[in-house]
């Protein structure tokens, strides 16, 4: 749209260390999303065995953590210690490779999907390391390969609750992918382009002004209805209460992953994590402004950090709060209710989109 | 009345003497063998589906409570205890004698379902064998056991070898027959969800559950056996702590305590009666509280904040439990004719506590019903799904809890009045929706309930006049109960009826000591519940049952 596409942190870095050439050019890219890469793993380090831990707890009226280093923060590298110390048990007749690579892709997959969010700047630095213009189709073709590594799993285990999770994954997927996507969709059509840049620059302007406060246009507020449903189909595309279906511990014991264990099981989680977090970004992206809040341009990447670890504050409370639905209930939501919401909420857009433009 | 008259209501809830009872039967009847609770019929083993149906179809005695059975010197002796749901203090035993060398008797099953478990552990640790019965196999004790270890001429010395049983290994394929696609799920013995060590032998088609079969006894401790070789008076008593270990101790010893004073004839002086009534209710909470926190466990998963909430109010009761009886779970608090202390000193702060307890906790209520109940999602689970229908729970003996959420009215703190319970003012909570929904409302009203009787407790013993606080009746050091005195008593435990039935053989120590568990009946009624139902609903029927490993293998 109106403003020019901003500076990529790939090409920021070839212009600042004056890298010359193609090879200069893959060498930035690395670094970059070397760097991206190691954010995401951050939070995921200090979502994983720390946050997760104290907002249970929060939740629940107890303290957890408190006793390794202040607020209990080192307990990240003992959990990161104790859990890679373990020993890898392969359970006989398991279906190898099969077996080995599903716990590679879930987290792989949730991590490609980061090379195209725009997290916003921080200084000079424009957290943003690829802006294709289909860039919008590509993050939910890639967030949705981790159904592929569930299913993998479940599939190569050799175990019957493994089985039954990673086929209860692939029907929570196709349950809530389609609506998922038609309601992202209508957000297209607001902004006329796929390309995540665009669509967080049409989600700059105001919208309304109330008491001397800009309401910014982001598209929760613009079409609320859109992202009720798009939360909802988000929580489900991750896997999170109420929809936890593939894992629901208490029913089938931990589903797909109840073989794995030592580095193998921190991948799933690790996976679990970065998905969450990039549900959280695409979330942001898409209806909450991407990295736009109060304050200068260059302190967006916070905003945009607040806003996933928002959903993800979001996604353990409602662990903590909500049942989880039965698979042939999910799949009545996703099929009956959801795809034909999202397709209304569609056609609206487009006849709403079409009268005004 | 004749025996032609067709079956009414009426006809079955009229109170029959034991001589019209015995005229009912006829030439069933052998000859009588009362017990001390109820009339004693002695009847051919050849004719118990008949004798039972006429007392069930023409006499209402609709429950079946239990079966017991015992090795004599000279024969094998099985003891259908029946009461009716309408008024359990209408007893009748129905004796039925076996041969001593070929201990074969009618099974009861087709008569009463709740027979076909209760026979199949008469089998496995008496001997005797049920003719008719559809599925007579070891049910505590692994199929490969040598001998009944009840019986007389049982080796324990004997080394026994245990082998796995079939379907022990979770990856062998099976399935229901060649043409159907279905498939073998063990569930447990370690699973998140089946409370304990249980194990579900599930054939699954899909999600949906064509068939469970729950395979108890990986608990069994003997239980029965280790009660008849404590004496009466102060070796029995702590074991019942054992058996409902989810904080119910008070009221399982209570059962025992019933039916030993009843047996050896001691009175209980009202001021203990009332301790009883209150540290009962309690640990009826705290046992409430815990079925509502695994419950929601199961439903919403395993970081439900629900589950935390629960536990802490349980953690409350505790604590008064703890400084009542100076134990947190093993509280082997009663004594035959009493209990073994007054409250604590001082008596003030005890009261204090308990009605701070009593204060906050219809907040607490009212929070489980924001949190749970309200729910929809915990709705849309619970609801219309784990149907019990009152007909079939009657037909397996389901009590508490289970039988009053499918809207059967039955409770022994009423119905059977022991205590200082016909004193106070409470009501008895049913629902009608027999589903998982019900039960677990049922739960959370019967807190409340119980709160009620506490707070009355409360100002009674506050105002219980010092010179008069007799906690303890003056019973014999040793007690020696008449010879072949038999008693079958029951009280309402946590999740149903807990009964005892004691024989005694003129020692100190009873010759049949047999528990009577509400779990063990009421897990029974498990594939009723869940055939045709998904996973899910499974796990869900199975937390809403709120069943007690240690008190269904016993």
């Amino acid at each position: 749209m109106g403003t020019a596409p901003a500076q990529l942190f790939p090409e920021f870095l070839v212009e600042t260390f004056g890298l010359p050439g193609v090879l200069g050019e893959v060498v930035a890219a690395l670094i970059a999303a070397a760097v991206v890469g190691n954010i995401v793993l951050a939070f995921t380090g200090v979502a994983g065995p720390w946050a997760k831990r104290k907002i249970t707890a929060a939740f629940t009226d107890r303290i957890a953590v408190n006793r390794v280093g202040p607020f209990g923060l080192l307990i990240i590298p003992a959990s990161a210690v104790q859990l890679l110390a373990k020993e890898l048990i392969v359970p006989e007749g398991v279906d190898r490779p099969a077996w080995d690579i599903a716990p590679v892709i879930l987290p792989a997959s949730a991590l490609l999907g980061f090379s195209v969010i725009p997290m916003g700047r921080l200084g000079p630095i424009n957290f943003h390391l690829a802006d294709p213009e289909v860039g919008f189709a590509l993050v939910f073709a890639f967030a949705s390969i981790a159904s592929v590594s569930l299913v993998m799993a479940g599939y190569a285990s050799n175990n019957k609750y493994s089985l039954l999770g990673g086929l209860r994954a692939v029907a929570q997927n196709l349950a809530y992918e389609i609506p998922l996507i038609v309601t992202a969709m209508s957000v297209v059509l607001f902004a006329g382009t796929l390309q995540m840049s665009g669509i967080v620059s049409a989600q700059t302007t105001t919208l309304v002004t109330i008491a001397g406060f800009d309401i910014p246009a982001w598209y929760a507020f613009v079409n609320p209805f859109a992202f009720v449903l798009f939360l909802t189909a988000n929580m489900a595309e991750i896997g999170r209460n109420p929809f936890d279906i593939p894992e629901a511990p208490t029913e089938i014991v931990a589903g797909y992953q109840t073989e794995y264990s030592s580095a193998y099981f921190v991948l799933f989680y690790l996976g679990e994590f970065v998905h969450i977090f990039l549900g959280g970004a695409i979330l942001a992206v898409t209806f909450l402004g991407g990295a736009s809040g109060p304050g200068p341009e260059s302190i967006g990447f916070i905003w945009f950090v607040v806003k996933i670890w928002g959903f993800f504050l979001f996604t353990q409370w409602a662990r903590s709060a909500l049942p989880r639905v039965r698979i042939d209930q999910l799949i009545e939501i996703g099929w009956k209710g959801m795809l034909v919401l999202s397709f209304a909420n569609l056609v609206l857009t487009a006849v709403i989109v079409g009268v005004i433009a | 009345m004749s025996l032609e008259r067709p079956d009414t209501t009426d006809d079955a809830a009229i109170e029959r003497t034991p001589d019209e009872l015995e005229a009912l039967l006829g030439d069933l009847v052998v000859k009588r063998d009362d017990h001390l609770n109820a009339p004693g019929f002695v009847i051919r083993p050849d004719t118990v589906q008949e004798t039972l149906s006429i007392l069930k179809e023409q006499a209402g005695y609709d429950h079946l409570s239990v079966v017991s059975a015992q090795e004599y010197e000279n024969r094998y002796e099985s003891i259908y205890h029946l009461k009716k749901f309408d008024d359990p203090t209408q007893e009748v035993s129905v004796v039925v004698p076996a041969d001593k060398d070929d201990p074969v008797s009618e099974s009861a099953e087709p008569v009463f379902r709740t027979a076909d478990w209760h026979e199949r552990e008469a089998y496995d640790l008496i001997g005797v064998e049920y003719d008719d019965h559809p599925d007579l196999r070891r049910i505590l004790l692994p199929e490969t056991w040598q001998g009944h270890p009840l019986s007389m001429d049982y080796d324990k010395d004997r080394p026994q070898i245990a082998t796995l049983p079939e379907h022990a290994n979770p990856l062998q394929e099976h399935h229901k027959d060649d043409e159907s696609d279905t498939m073998f799920l063990n569930i447990g013995p370690h699973h998140p969800a089946t409370h304990g060590v249980l194990h579900l032998k599930t054939t699954l088609d899909g999600e949906q559950v064509v068939d469970v079969e729950p395979d108890i006894g990986y608990l069994h401790r003997s239980e029965e056996q280790m009660a008849q070789s404590g004496t009466y008076r102060h070796q029995i008593m702590p074991y019942p702590d054992r058996w409902d270990y989810i904080s119910a101790g008070l009221l399982n010893e209570w059962a025992y305590a019933r039916a030993a004073e009843d047996l050896a004839d001691i009175e209980v002086p009202e001021y203990a009666q009332v301790i009883r009534t209150m540290g009962a209710e309690m640990c009826r909470i705290a046992a409430h509280m815990l079925a509502l926190a695994t419950f929601a466990l199961d439903v919403n998963g395993d970081f439900t904040a629900t589950f935390m909430y629960a536990i802490n109010d349980r953690e409350r009761v505790q604590d008064l439990l703890e400084d009542l009886t100076g134990q947190r779970l093993m509280f082997n608090y009663f004594r035959l004719g009493g209990v073994v202390w007054d409250l604590p000193e001082p008596r003030e702060e005890f009261f204090s506590k308990t009605r701070d307890f009593l204060d906050q906790l219809p907040e607490s209520v009212e929070e489980y019903h924001n949190l749970v109940t309200s729910n929809e999602i915990f709705q849309m689970r619970t609801i219309d799904t784990g149907i019990l229908p009152p007909e079939v729970a009657k037909d397996y003996g389901a009590t508490g809890p289970v039988a009053r959420g499918s809207g059967v009215d039955y409770d022994l703190r009423r119905d059977d009045p022991y205590g200082y319970y016909d004193e106070l003012d409470w009501d008895v909570v049913t629902e009608d929706g027999c589903d998982n929904f019900s039960r677990l409302l049922v739960r959370m009203r019967e807190v409340e309930e119980s709160a009620k009787i506490i707070e009355q407790c409360v100002d009674l013993l506050e105002d219980w006049p010092e010179e008069e606080r007799n906690i303890q009746a003056n019973v014999p050091r040793t007690l020696r109960p008449d010879d072949d005195a038999e008693i079958y008593r029951a009280v309402e435990g946590a999740k149903g009826e807990l009964g005892i039935y004691i024989r005694s053989d003129g020692t100190d120590k009873p010759a049949r000591f047999k528990i009577r568990s509400p779990c063990f009946s009421n897990l029974q009624t498990l594939p009723e519940m869940a055939n045709g139902e998904y996973i899910p609903d499974v796990i869900a029927a199975l937390g809403s049952l709120d069943i007690v490993l240690g008190e269904v293998d016993r």
